[in-house]
């Protein structure tokens, strides 16, 4: 009876969701918009300095012109770019409008009395992974455009080559990237319910988020910790997520058994936040506001 | 008597406080139900029971059947129920229409335009329709909430002070939509209201609570005829009080009796009898106000204060 009134959840928290125009585009186009014009401002940047550079040693000024621009290039920028701390930020927002919403806008007792809460929440996270999926998608629409106008800007002809692509690899990477901007949103969700702020639930998670980067860079040698250790990095989802990048890169010169590591440190950020939120919002008061 | 709702022994405690004291109520299908009482009575805890918002600390309730707070949400049952509770509010940059299309998704129906439309023109808000809510004024807001509540097509809706915060000809719509609810659409409605006037205009019975604990429940027909009494306007006054005795009081120029209305002939006859001119003679019904605040204590408070 419970998992069939799970697709109610997730129409009408979509619905909500898409109608929220401002938390749509801070979330899922603002940053690939930032991207595409970050990449017009550098391609137009090194154009002009190249320029100068082959004046300078005698070469023709349209030698940078003379390679193309392989689209798909494009995508592999994309997709590197996927989860960078830009994107997990701003996608707090969708995530916070999600999960914090109904405590701000007072709506549980709308929705609650219909389905059962840990539905809620399961719709709720499950939209989220459609916007983070959304956000991906634009990510390589924007790599793409970076391509295009890069072949644009030089004039430069455009090719696509599959050679040297591996789909799996790009895959993976993909599927990785969404791992890990659900897994940072979990913060935001057990932050939402146990606060019921929506402010709270962007700003914990930037601060835990900052405060992991941190430990990652310059803390880990303070502390005397290897990146290869356990402790780094069930403490450093970050890390772990760079490690498996590292992993289906095909890195070398990995220890044996940190890929592990690292796939039971995500698992871990993912789920016991997931966890806890919903054995939290299962005896919460949704009366008081 | 089917029951839509009823309670066993509920009881629920906030730390010390006892919001519900083993409160057993069952409201009948049909017509229009008020549950009435001063602050901390424990309507809105009775609602938010009933509604799934909190759970109960002992005891139990049950809405059409289905037993409240069993874990899991009952489709029939949530569907078969609206409701509004205080004044609504809802997220902000959705119009009067989304609102509506989001809370039948939300219930697992497809958005019916007709149907939208339809209750939206009976609450009142078909210009508004396609305006944001976030500039809606609270009146428009509980008006919402009340199609909100309808959305479903419920067999029962429970609505917490529909009336809260409307203009005077709103409240007069808002008690004509309540009653044609009832009356045209066949719905249960349940509602809690401060208005006391508004609710014996509106409800056909009522409950009333005090502490958490009924302290009366009937027609309101019945509780207020209860205490009514003979206005009887004569001259002169003194030898009518030596016939009526401790049965009546003085109330301006007019005397008040408590007796039975089988008695009144009788009464009537004796007072011309003693040569006594009777220039208006009628029956006042107690209002669910004196009777409120007879059942709650509140008489005391007043008189205290005075």
């Amino acid at each position: 009876m419970s998992v069939i009134l799970l697709p109610d959840v997730l129409r009408s928290e979509a619905y909500r969701l898409v109608r929220n125009r401002m938390a749509v585009f801070w979330s899922v186009f603002f940053v690939p918009l930032l991207f595409v014009l970050g990449g017009l401002i550098y391609h137009w940047v090194n154009k002009s300095k190249a320029a100068e550079l082959a004046a300078a040693a005698n070469l023709p000024a349209d030698l940078l012109a003379a390679a193309p621009v392989n689209l798909m290039d494009g995508l592999g920028v994309g997709v590197s770019a996927m989860a960078n701390g830009a994107v997990l930020v701003f996608m707090l927002i969708g995530a916070a409008t999600l999960y914090a919403g109904d405590y701000r806008w007072e709506t549980w007792r709308l929705t609650s009395a219909r389905n059962s809460r840990v539905n809620l929440i399961l719709g709720k996270v499950a939209v989220f992974k459609l916007a983070a999926l959304a956000t991906m998608a634009t990510f390589l629409i924007a790599g793409l455009i970076f391509s295009l106008t890069e072949a644009l800007i030089y004039g430069k002809s455009l090719t696509i080559d599959p050679e040297g692509f591996e789909a799996g690899q790009f895959v993976l990477l993909v599927l990785l990237a969404w791992v890990r901007i659900v897994q940072y949103a979990m913060i935001a969700l057990l932050t939402a319910v146990v606060t019921r702020s929506l402010l709270a639930s962007l700003f914990v998670p930037v601060v835990i988020g900052f405060a992991q980067s941190l430990l990652g860079g310059p803390g880990l040698p303070l502390l005397g910790w290897e990146p290869t250790q356990w402790q780094a990095q069930l403490l450093l989802p970050g890390l772990a997520y760079d490690t498996l990048k590292a992993t289906i890169g095909g890195a070398p010169g990995q220890p044996e058994g940190l890929a592990l590591k690292a796939i039971v440190s995500l698992t871990l950020w993912t789920l016991a936040p997931l966890a806890a939120a919903i054995a939290w919002f299962g005896r919460q008061d949704l009366s008081k506001e | 008597m089917t029951a839509v709702i009823e309670t066993r022994a509920l009881t629920k405690t906030y730390g010390t406080v006892r919001a519900l004291d083993g409160l057993s109520l069952t409201i009948p299908r049909g017509g229009v139900y008020g549950v009435l009482g001063p602050n901390g009575a424990g309507k809105s805890t009775l609602f938010r029971i009933l509604l799934g918002l909190i759970r109960p600390t002992e005891g139990e309730a049950m809405v059409m059947g289905a037993r409240v707070g069993a874990g899991v949400g009952d489709v029939a049952a949530s569907r078969r129920m609206g409701s509004m509770i205080e004044t609504p509010r809802f997220p902000p940059f959705m119009t009067a229409r989304q609102v509506l299309d989001w809370l039948s998704l939300a219930h697992g129906l497809t958005p019916d335009a007709a149907l939208v439309s339809g209750w939206l023109e009976r609450v009142g808000l078909t210009e508004a329709a396609d305006r944001k809510v976030r500039g809606f004024s609270v009146g428009m807001l509980q008006r919402l909430g009340v199609a909100a509540a309808l959305i479903t097509e419920p067999e029962l809706v429970i609505l917490d002070e529909p009336t809260s915060g409307m203009d005077p000809p709103g409240i007069q719509e808002m008690r004509a939509l309540i009653r044609s609810l009832s009356e045209r659409d066949g719905i249960t409605v349940v509602l809690a209201s401060h208005q006391l006037l508004e609710v014996q205009r509106v409800c056909d019975r009522v409950a009333i609570l005090n502490r958490g604990t009924l302290v009366r429940e009937g027609s309101v027909t019945d509780l207020t005829s209860a205490g009514e009494r003979l206005r009887l306007s004569l001259t002169p006054m003194a030898p009518a009080m030596a016939i009526l005795g401790d049965r009546a009081t003085v109330e301006g120029d007019a005397l008040l009796a408590s007796l039975p209305r089988a008695e009144a002939p009788a009464l009537i006859r004796a007072l011309i009898e003693a040569g006594i001119d009777i220039e208006e003679a009628r029956w006042i019904g107690a209002d669910l106000e004196s009777v409120f605040m007879t059942e709650t204590g509140s008489v005391q408070h007043v008189e205290a204060i005075r």
